[in-house]
């Protein structure tokens, strides 16, 4: 355990731990976008700086990304300074530049008292902050069919060449990461849509809903080493199913006891 | 020959200074990059064709060699005949004859070919011996001591000049602590520009506890102006070699790469070749020398990513990535190539190495000053009249550098700013001329020494312009990773682009200010925290500018198109050059009338001003 | 892809190991080969490497000296480092571009000229620099950009 203090409280963590996880579970409340706890700390969006210091630092201060930065031993943090404050509005402000129409960055931004961007808005920006969450979920839970492409300011989150990804499976985990919700998909008919690419969905055995793509049930399988059927009801008939596998069995115990 | 012990290197370095003492006569062309562009690979061809049919005394075809870039490139093509040290400039292909004739035969000069220094009165007087001309005269030079002097091919070259001497010297009689103290001792900190104490890093990888440890060149060099590292890479390879086998020997490393851009193709072929002799000499590989050491090298090429001069960066293009820096708080010495520890310095850093080793760590440290030991090699650019690659000790004056050596502004202009450290540097205006170069003292002024780009402004050049051509570059080569670096740069250069059209007000002045305080310390990696540097420089010295742009509508330096117009004044003597250099025949007259420039064609490019001789052409 | 241009691709393969780490050093060799990255070049790629199309194609546009394009037979490099610069590459690159009707990074539909920036090609001294394929051109005279790269 190391001890480190924290606007002023002395708090105790665990080595290894990141400073993030540690400022939060003191209900300290630090803004983030690229942060999501499925995800290994990245350190794109840069609004969870904070303030360290040590008291050899002699009064020398440096601005890290909570996030990525593992407690130490003696560490001062301070996570409300009016230079951070200043930080993270000018990061708002900068990314609201470039997706004026975000709903979700408008609120974050309206927090640091900022109506509207202070520079020339991007009318056609598509929201996209660059925070990888998609990129790095599909490394983790798919096949990695999707990357950030070009560099600088033109870099764009894409599919090999734009066109439908190879290896995207369907599974809709980048989709449902993006903390501004640009990625969209559609699901009509039992066909599912994303990155342009078409999924058949699984329709479940029994009440004939839709489930989940065949791909990624498929790879699921090979993956996971689940039986060949399992996708082939939905989770509420499965849910059921065993409901009732437990009522007969219920019933049969107290036939027993009878 | 393969050199399978200490003591045959001694007996290998003998022969081959005794081959080259046998030749009485020496002729060097440069074949730098300068020089090369100036057509001196023709110049080497047609002494070969003459000298291989006509037998001259004293003359041998072997003694009529290329080398790298000698330095003095605004002279070039250089042709240098030794010992007297005859330095003919600007030669020519239909030249050779003559210095073969003249020179080499008869031993007589080649007048109009002699390097032409001005007198006080106006007047010229030539000098003979290149080591007499003021641009040599001040130097001194450690890393580039082979520079410009052997070719870089041979490595017989390089073993007479005392090449692999050091590395001899470390494996016979140090020990690798021994090794590391002398490096510490002599003061040397990273000439990449960050200035890390090179001992101190190298002490840090040895201590680590690891199976692997990596020994890295970074070649990257990619400050637009610099080109100190390209020389020497394609000057004299063996030196960066030589340096990293000592390293790897003092932190116990079997592997290595040279990391080198891909705009610098010959540096590839040089560095391919010195290391494809190095292995076959027994410099690299297995048991070195015939010790227990062993390293070998591999060069890893970049893709043209400036952010790659980076160290997680670079690692990462090395290992087959994309180059975006690592976010992670772990030091690459500690953490590097492969999460294995590793030393990573920088070409000229390497190069050094081998002259501490042998002249020791007090001799290295008596140069330059206290915090900043040895020497430094800059590349001079831009509008000075002696533009090339110099090498000066630590703690020289800017006003030295650019005056002494590098002649002062082109055409005799105002000297304005000079720019150093690349894009992460800054500008620094004439007062600020009598400070010292060194680490520390270009960084408290607002700029940094960096890699050793030095870029002459004059008062034709607009700072506004040039802190927007520096943003726009940053902007380029962004990672796009870090939010601060991708879009805050992004902000900036358009706010930028907005003054130098006139468009901008002083509170968007005030906003570029705060933004660029928010990216220093708010981005990820070093490009995106200096990023700001080119414009936070020049508003601190050049506000008025800035101002003349912002309320004015004015670009005072005659710059900026949206803001100037060019107009023929009545000074002009009709001599047509204007109207022949105009590249949208924007200006007409005839020949001893007024030129008239028709302000809807103009392109404001400037060449009418360039190229007329008469101060006939006003920039308002 | 014809059958000799896989034959060469096969060559780079195996002059290489073949692991995810020689990844930008193939994307090298195949655009020396090919002065540009074949779509089917780049998936070869993937499958040989191991390594996630995804990923060769991040690395193929991140990288400034990667094309995906063809490029045309002569390519004009404009150096635009800081002397060249400020010693007037805005206005060679401007002659360029009228002259040969296409703009930076772009190529002529004839395949025959591309036009490149460069950051920095390290020869400062004789800035402003252009460059034809391999050779270059020092104090390139915004007048004479044209006949330069039309030379033989």
């Amino acid at each position: 355990m190391v001890n480190i203090t924290i606007n002023g409280k002395v708090v105790r963590a665990t080595e290894g731990e990141m400073l993030l996880d540690v400022i939060r579970r003191e209900g300290i409340n630090i803004p983030t976008l690229c942060q999501h706890d499925a995800l290994e700390p990245a350190g794109n969006c840069r609004l969870c700086m904070v303030e360290i210091t040590r008291t050899e630092w002699d009064g020398w201060k440096k601005y890290v990304t909570s996030c990525l930065y593992p407690v130490e031993e003696g560490l001062i943090v301070s996570t409300h300074t009016s230079e951070l404050h200043e930080i993270r509005k000018t990061i708002l402000d900068l990314l609201l530049a470039n997706s004026p129409h975000s709903d979700v960055l408008q609120k974050m931004a309206e927090e640091y008292g900022l109506h509207k961007t202070s520079y020339e808005p991007n009318l056609e920006g598509d929201n996209c902050i660059m925070c990888y969450a998609c990129t790095r979920i599909c490394e983790v839970l798919g096949k990695s069919a999707i990357s950030p492409v070009m560099r600088g300011h033109e870099k764009v989150i894409a599919p090999p060449f734009g066109e439908e990804p190879p290896d995207c499976i369907g599974c809709l985990a980048c989709a449902h990461i993006c903390p501004t919700n640009v990625i969209t998909w559609t699901d009509e008919n039992l066909t599912r849509t994303i990155w342009k690419k078409k999924f058949e969905l699984i329709a479940c055995e029994k009440c004939g809903k839709a489930t989940i793509s065949r791909d990624f049930a498929e790879y699921l399988i090979e993956k996971r080493g689940l039986p060949k059927e399992y996708f082939n009801t939905c989770d509420d008939c499965k849910r059921v199913e065993l409901a009732q596998k437990m009522g007969a069995l219920v019933d049969k115990a107290k036939e027993v006891a009878l | 020959m393969r050199i399978d012990s200490i003591d045959k290197l001694a007996a290998w370095r003998d022969e081959c200074r005794k081959r080259l003492d046998s030749q009485k006569k020496k002729v060097l062309v440069c074949l730098g990059p300068g020089c090369l562009a100036g057509g001196s690979d023709k110049i080497l061809e047609e002494f070969h064709e003459i000298l291989s049919k006509k037998k001259i005394t004293d003359v041998t075809l072997e003694a009529v060699k290329k080398t790298g870039c000698h330095g003095f490139c605004a002279q070039g093509p250089l042709v240098i005949i030794e010992p007297e040290g005859i330095f003919y400039t600007k030669v020519k292909k239909a030249h050779v004859k003559e210095i073969i004739e003249t020179t080499l035969e008869k031993g007589e000069l080649v007048e109009k070919l002699l390097y032409k220094e001005r007198n006080g009165d106006g007047t010229d007087h030539a000098i003979v011996d290149y080591h007499d001309i003021p641009f040599y005269k001040y130097q001194k030079r450690i890393s580039l001591r082979n520079v410009g002097q052997i070719d870089p091919d041979r490595i017989t070259d390089y073993i007479a000049a005392g090449g692999y001497s050091a590395l001899a010297k470390t494996l016979s009689s140090m020990t690798p602590q021994e090794v590391i103290d002398q490096i510490t001792k002599s003061g040397l900190r990273g000439r990449g520009g960050g200035g890390f104490p090179t001992g101190r890093k190298w002490a840090t990888c040895a201590k680590i506890e690891s199976d692997i440890r990596y020994v890295l060149c970074n070649g990257d060099e990619g400050d637009p102006g610099a080109f100190m590292d390209r020389c020497i890479m394609e000057g004299d390879p063996h030196s960066i070699l030589e340096g990293m086998i000592i390293c790897a020997y003092a932190v116990g490393s079997r592997e290595g790469y040279i990391y080198v851009r891909e705009e610098y193709p010959l540096a590839v072929i040089n560095l391919q070749n010195a290391i494809d002799s190095a292995r076959e000499h027994g410099f690299l590989g297995e048991n070195i020398m015939g010790t227990d050491l062993c390293y070998d090298i591999k060069i890893a090429r970049g893709g043209g990513a400036f952010v790659c001069g980076e160290s997680s960066a670079l690692m990462k293009s090395v290992a087959g990535e994309v180059g975006e820096p690592r976010a992670k708080y772990v030091r690459s010495v500690v953490k590097g190539l492969h999460d294995k520890p590793t030393v990573l310095n920088n070409v000229e850093t390497f190069a050094t190495i081998p002259v501490i080793i042998n002249e020791g760590a007090d001799w290295f440290a008596s140069i330059g000053t206290e915090k900043s030991t040895g020497t430094k090699a800059f590349s001079l650019a831009g509008k000075v009249k002696n533009t090339g690659l110099v090498e000066v000790p630590m703690g020289v004056t800017l006003r030295k550098i650019i005056f002494d050596i590098g002649g002062g502004a082109l055409k005799d202009r105002k000297f304005k700013a000079v720019q150093t450290g690349g894009p992460s540097g800054g500008c620094l205006p004439e007062d600020k001329l009598d400070l010292p170069v060194d680490f520390d003292t270009l960084t408290k002024a607002g700029s940094m020494m960096g890699s050793g780009g030095m870029i002459v402004m004059d008062d034709r050049t607009c700072m506004v312009a040039v802190a927007r051509y520096f943003l726009g570059v940053l902007v380029k080569e962004s990672c796009g990773k870090c939010v601060p670096c991708r879009e805050g740069l992004y902000q900036l250069h358009k706010l930028c682009t907005k003054i130098t059209k006139g468009k901008a007000t002083e509170d968007d002045l005030n906003l570029m200010e705060n933004l660029s305080r928010v990216i220093s310390v708010a981005s990820l990696c070093g490009l995106g925290q200096s990023g700001p540097n080119p414009f936070v420089s020049t508003l601190r010295y050049f506000r008025d500018e800035y101002m003349a742009h912002i309320r004015d509508k004015k670009c005072p330096a005659g710059v900026c198109r949206e803001l100037i117009t060019f107009n023929i004044n009545d000074q002009c003597t009709g001599c047509l050059a204007c109207i022949a250099a105009c590249p949208v025949e924007a200006i007409t007259g005839e020949k001893k009338k007024l030129h008239v420039i028709n302000q809807d064609l103009c392109t404001k490019c400037g060449s009418c001003y360039e190229v007329c001789n008469f101060d006939a052409v006003d920039i308002k | 892809m014809t059958q000799t241009d896989m034959t060469k691709l096969d060559k780079i393969f195996n002059n290489n190991p073949q692991s995810p780490g020689s990844l930008i050093t193939v994307l090298q060799d195949i655009q020396r080969e090919f002065r540009y990255l074949p779509r089917e070049a780049l998936e070869k790629t993937a499958e040989i490497l191991n390594v996630p199309l995804s990923k060769v194609y991040s690395a193929s546009t991140f990288y400034a000296v990667f094309s995906l394009k063809p490029r045309g037979e002569k390519i004009v490099r404009v150096c635009k480092g800081t002397a060249c610069h400020i010693k007037g590459a805005d206005i060679i690159l401007e002659q360029l571009e009228s002259g040969l009707g296409i703009k930076a990074g772009e190529t002529t539909k004839d395949l025959k000229y591309t036009i490149e920036l460069v950051n920095c090609v390290g020869a400062c001294a004789l800035a402003p620099v252009m460059l034809v394929n391999e050779k270059y051109y020092g104090n390139v005279r915004c007048d004479r950009v044209m006949k330069l790269v039309e030379k033989d």
